[in-house]
């Protein structure tokens, strides 16, 4: 190199002229691709806004009419299009039900699952069984859907008896919906306790403690705040579910008279009748040809809305919580 | 301190402490074995679900079809037969045989018996080379004989021992009978079988049937009555010749009444049959615990006749008969070597059990046998006006395929009806009440069929859950998934790499990050309403293609494979970016280190060294999210699949079904039958995942082992 360079200025020293520029160079090429990668990445806030401007353009068009009430809306007991009944309640309720006995269904199951996975299995055994949930979790939902009408159903009235449980009926959907979401819970939580570090496990042990009581009073509380947010998303997808309870929940909404009969006996507590969920719903409206700017059109982008408040506000708390309560090891 | 203090107070000794140790263990083996039985439910879940779906999918199914194919052929013909010229049809065999013995240039038909009286002036023709005979008749050689039985069973022959000694008087004088009668004497070996067959059902040999008579008690009998000559004439032997003083009644009816007389009504005790049991009818007496039992008594022949002054006829092959009776107007027509005069015609009178006989052996009563020709013109005849227009209307009848030609006669004419279907568990193991069952319904046939066929497959959408498919709803599914995949994988990918590899975590860096999480959790049908707002509503002038002039705008609107595909790939778009980040960030540190030092920019570094090195992680993350699309119902349910569509989609701006929709529609009809298709499409839709993921991990696997 050096005598390299010393040649060349001993040849001719004003003649070689190296004009090497150091500033960063401008790639016109590059700037564009990036530019268009940003377009990529900046879109989905674009997705967010158009599913809120949508959902409130047409929700609010709902409310400016004249047959409805925002004050009906949240607290009248009847929703029924026909007669201009619109209470949110029946479809609420009917969502809150499914859920609920979805998540009690899918929230014992998938912490054992969880538990067994991280904590005991073998790795052979965690090689067979979680490819095996990975599929449950692939399964569409419309043919859970039909497992819970041909298969859930007649259990539920083999077991309770065929005058108790209807032939639609929130229980055997609320059931399989907590099957459905099992995979999400339990492979969420065992990712959580996964995360807890080996040394908490051996500090247990070392105390005496049995592989049990590490499990339960060491790792699960230190994995708490990944388990509830898998059970807060495990409770969104359960109110976002929509196939399995159109097919099997019922096909119209369980109407109340009053609030004193909804309430009555607890009525609407009755898990064996059939009722209509926010998310049956809409797709039972727009199965048929929709019109634009009819009543139906616009009152299922009110009902949708609150289904995305209700799923968003989930969906933040959740990751609030892990945030927020996550121990740093 | 106080806590280690207590412990000290509680902390078992001696027995206490194994005692101690051993509840612990036993709790833990417990918890143990639950979580492991909480795993393992979920396993048998997931099996329940398949074995339920396919226990829905294979089953009996009992048939009623609104006319019976071999009824529809019948009359086809006949009516075909019997409008040729030059015919003569008579209920009268002499005016035939008159009529066929004056004319060189006749043929006809009748029994075999009226030829035989007529010999002198009729010659008897071999078809295929075979001439009747009672040898051939037995062996089942030629081609217009037909064996003829009766039936009775096991039960009867011994309760009732004077319709033991009845059958055994008939089986040693059948030959006799047959001949006097008319008929074909039934085969030595028939008859030995038909013998060793009466010995085991009643115990007793030839030698010691005598012990049967002298008997009383009524016999009856009644069935076809083209058997009921030889009854008849050997009731009136048996009551004359043995010592039996009971009364024997003979009825008519048919061969089916007979048997449903014998094993439903149980009223009688023989049944007369011109033709052998078939399943259907074997079932309805086993449902109803009747064990039957067959004697071959005779055959029955039709014998093709020309004069004895024909000089130029001696055998026929059985195609030259469906020529000279349906299609040829001159002898020289079916065979050149034949003189070119008109064929005369004489066959029996339409109403004859003879004319069905020889239509149905002659011309094939199967549908598959018939020649297009012939279906088309069953459709013709059987199906009104205003439904062949719209047929036609649809697509003209003369470009459709042989086989569409008969799925339109099944559909239009025959129209199968499934009224009754079951399970395969019910199948396999009640298989006795679904045949109680289906014996209950009238005209119903049982037949195990699986929904799932290659025809389920390449089928299109029907009413009629027979014939109905799911082609147009799998080429749907494609299309919608396809057009998802082309809108979600390059803005998928491009958003993941500028997240990891350029992204500086400003302010709108990590909005765009917490905005993807929490898309993520949008529920699907949402994303349905944004298609629906901004696809199907807002931009149906594009997404219904008269923008671009594809579509009449009259009729066009957004509900379209276009607007699907778009809204499912915002709604897979999430997760594509998740996957695909997930992937990048496994890239080594190390290896963009090496490009930029080698003096690579920052694209060059991703486009030659991230995005290979990540490009099957990436791949599987997308097959995933693709797959996800796939099966994904509600939110096209919004977008407006097409509730019946069967023609198959052909751009992105047709009406479309998916096949996860298909099944929705299926499933929610209460019909069983179309429980079971949708249970056939479940299958086929599971199928179709399994394949595109395993497709995933070979792929994985494949580019993974190049690093």
């Amino acid at each position: 190199m050096q005598t390299e360079i010393s040649r060349a200025s001993s040849l001719a020293p004003s003649e070689v002229e190296v004009e090497i520029d150091l500033r960063r160079k401008r790639r016109w090429g590059e700037s564009l691709i990036q530019f268009s990668l940003w377009i990529c990445g900046i879109l989905s806030i674009f997705i967010t806004l158009g599913i809120v401007v949508v959902l409130l353009f047409d929700a609010l068009a709902f409310f400016q009419r004249p047959e409805v009430t925002l004050f009906e809306f949240f607290t009248g007991t009847v929703w029924q299009p026909q007669i201009l009944k619109f209470g949110i309640f029946p479809l609420f309720n009917a969502t809150m039900l499914t859920s609920v006995i979805g998540l009690s269904v899918a929230v014992p199951l998938g912490l054992m699952i969880a538990i067994y996975l991280s904590e005991y299995a073998s790795p052979r055994a965690r090689g067979i069984l979680k490819p095996v949930l990975e599929i449950l979790a692939g399964v569409p939902t419309v043919v859970f859907g039909y497992f819970a009408l041909n298969f859930m159903t007649p259990v539920l009235r083999g077991i309770f008896g065929r005058d108790v449980v209807e032939i639609f009926n929130v229980a055997s959907a609320g059931i399989v919906i907590g099957i459905l979401i099992i995979p999400l819970i339990s492979s969420m939580s065992e990712d959580a306790l996964n995360a807890v570090p080996q040394a908490l496990r051996e500090g247990a042990y070392a105390l005496g403690a049995t592989r049990l009581e590490t499990a339960i009073k060491v790792v699960l509380p230190a994995a708490i705040s990944g388990i509830a947010a898998a059970i807060i998303v495990g409770m969104s997808r359960a109110v976002g579910e929509t196939m399995v309870v159109a097919i099997a929940a019922g096909a119209g909404p369980r109407n109340f008279a009053s609030w004193s009969e909804a309430l009555g006996g607890l009525n609407f507590l009755n898990p064996f009748k059939a009722a209509e969920t926010m998310t049956g719903h809409m797709v039972r409206i727009s199965g048929g040809d929709l019109s634009y700017d009819s009543l139906d059109y616009d009152s299922i982008f009110a009902i949708g809305l609150m289904l995305f408040l209700i799923t968003l506000v989930l969906n933040l708390i959740s990751r609030w919580i892990i945030k927020r309560y996550r121990e740093e090891y | 301190m106080a806590v280690n203090q207590r412990n000290q107070e509680a902390f078992p000794s001696g027995d206490a402490y194994y005692q101690f140790v051993r509840r612990r263990r036993r709790i833990g083996t417990f918890f143990r074995t639950l979580f492991l039985a909480a795993t393992v439910l979920g396993i048998v879940i997931l099996a329940t679900l398949l074995i339920d779906v396919a226990n829905d999918v294979f089953g009996y199914v009992a048939v009623q079809n609104r006319i019976d194919p071999e009824t529809l052929i019948d009359q086809y013909y006949k009516n075909r037969m019997l409008s040729m010229p030059r015919l003569l049809a008579s209920e009268d065999d002499v005016v035939l045989a008159e009529g066929i013995a004056a004319r060189p240039n006749a043929i006809g038909f009748f029994g075999y018996a009226y030829y035989q009286e007529r010999s002198e002036t009729l010659r008897a023709l071999s078809i295929d080379g075979v001439a009747p005979s009672a040898e051939a008749a037995a062996e089942g050689q030629y081609l217009l004989a037909r064996p003829l039985f009766i039936y009775t069973s096991q039960r009867i022959l011994q309760q009732r021992p004077q319709v033991a000694a009845f059958v055994d008087f008939l089986l040693n004088n059948a030959a006799e009978a047959a001949e006097a009668v008319g008929y074909f004497p039934p085969g030595q070996d028939d008859l030995k079988e038909s013998r060793l067959l009466w010995e085991r059902a009643t115990g007793l040999t030839a030698a010691t049937s005598g012990n049967l008579l002298p008997a009383d008690g009524d016999i009856r009998i009644a069935g076809s009555s083209t058997v009921q000559p030889i009854t008849q004439r050997i009731a009136e032997r048996f009551q004359a010749e043995l010592p039996y003083t009971g009364e024997i009644t003979i009825e008519g009816g048919g061969t089916l009444a007979g048997f449903q007389r014998l094993c439903r009504a149980q009223d009688i005790d023989i049944a007369n049959a011109s033709r052998a049991m078939e399943r259907p009818d074997l079932t309805l007496c086993r449902s109803n615990r009747v064990e039957p039992l067959a004697f071959e008594i005779g055959a029955d022949a039709l014998t093709v006749v020309v004069s004895q002054q024909n000089d130029f006829l001696t055998n026929v092959t059985r195609e030259q008969l469906r020529q000279i009776f349906l299609t040829a107007e001159r002898w020289s027509d079916v065979d050149p070597s034949w003189p070119d005069a008109p064929i005369l015609r004489f066959i029996p009178g339409a109403d004859s059990g003879t004319l069905d006989f020889f239509v149905s052996q002659v011309f094939g009563d199967s549908l598959d046998d018939l020649p297009r020709a012939d279906l088309m013109a069953i459709l013709e005849t059987n199906v009104s006006g205003g439904r062949l227009r719209a047929l036609n209307a649809e697509r003209p009848l003369e470009e459709r395929s042989d086989e569409e030609i008969y799925e339109l006669v099944i559909v239009e004419v025959v129209r199968p009806n499934i009224v009754e279907s079951w399970s395969l568990w019910e199948s396999l193991f009640h298989l006795d009440e679904i045949e109680a069952e289906a014996a209950s319904i009238p005209n119903a046939t049982l037949e195990f069929r699986s929904w799932l066929t290659w025809d389920f497959v390449t089928s299109p959408q029907s009413s009629n859950p027979t014939v109905a498919g799911v082609l147009t709803a799998i080429l749907g599914s494609l299309w919608v998934t396809m057009i998802a995949f082309l809108v979600a994988v390059p803005l998928g990918v491009g958003a993941a790499v500028y997240l990891e590899e350029f992204a500086k975590g400003s302010k709108l860096d990590g909005l765009i990050e917490t905005n993807i999480n929490n898309l993520a959790g949008v529920p699907s049908i949402i994303y349905g309403m944004l298609g629906l707002a901004v696809f199907v509503r807002f931009l149906g002038h594009f997404t219904s293609g008269i923008a671009f002039g594809v579509a009449d705008p009259s009729t066009a609107n957004g509900r379209t494979i276009l607007s699907a595909g778009l809204t499912l790939g915002l709604l897979i778009l999430p997760l594509v970016i998740i996957n695909a980040r997930e992937a990048i960030r496994a890239v080594p540190r190390a290896l963009r280190e090496a490009a930029y030092g080698l003096g690579a920019t920052k694209w060059q570094t991703v486009w030659s060294h991230v995005l290979p090195y990540s490009i099957s992680g990436i791949l599987t993350g997308v097959i995933l999210s693709v797959s996800r699309a796939f099966g994904e119902t509600a939110p096209l349910i919004v977008v407006g699949v097409s509730t019946f569509i069967v023609v198959n989609p052909d751009s992105p701006f047709s009406k479309f079904t998916t096949l996860p929709a298909q099944i929705y529609q299926w499933t929610s009809r209460p019909q069983e039958e179309f429980q079971r298709l949708a249970a056939a499409g479940i299958l086929v839709l599971l199928a179709l995942l399994l394949t595109v993921n395993a497709t995933a991990i070979i792929l994985r696997n494949r580019y993974s082992r190049r690093y």
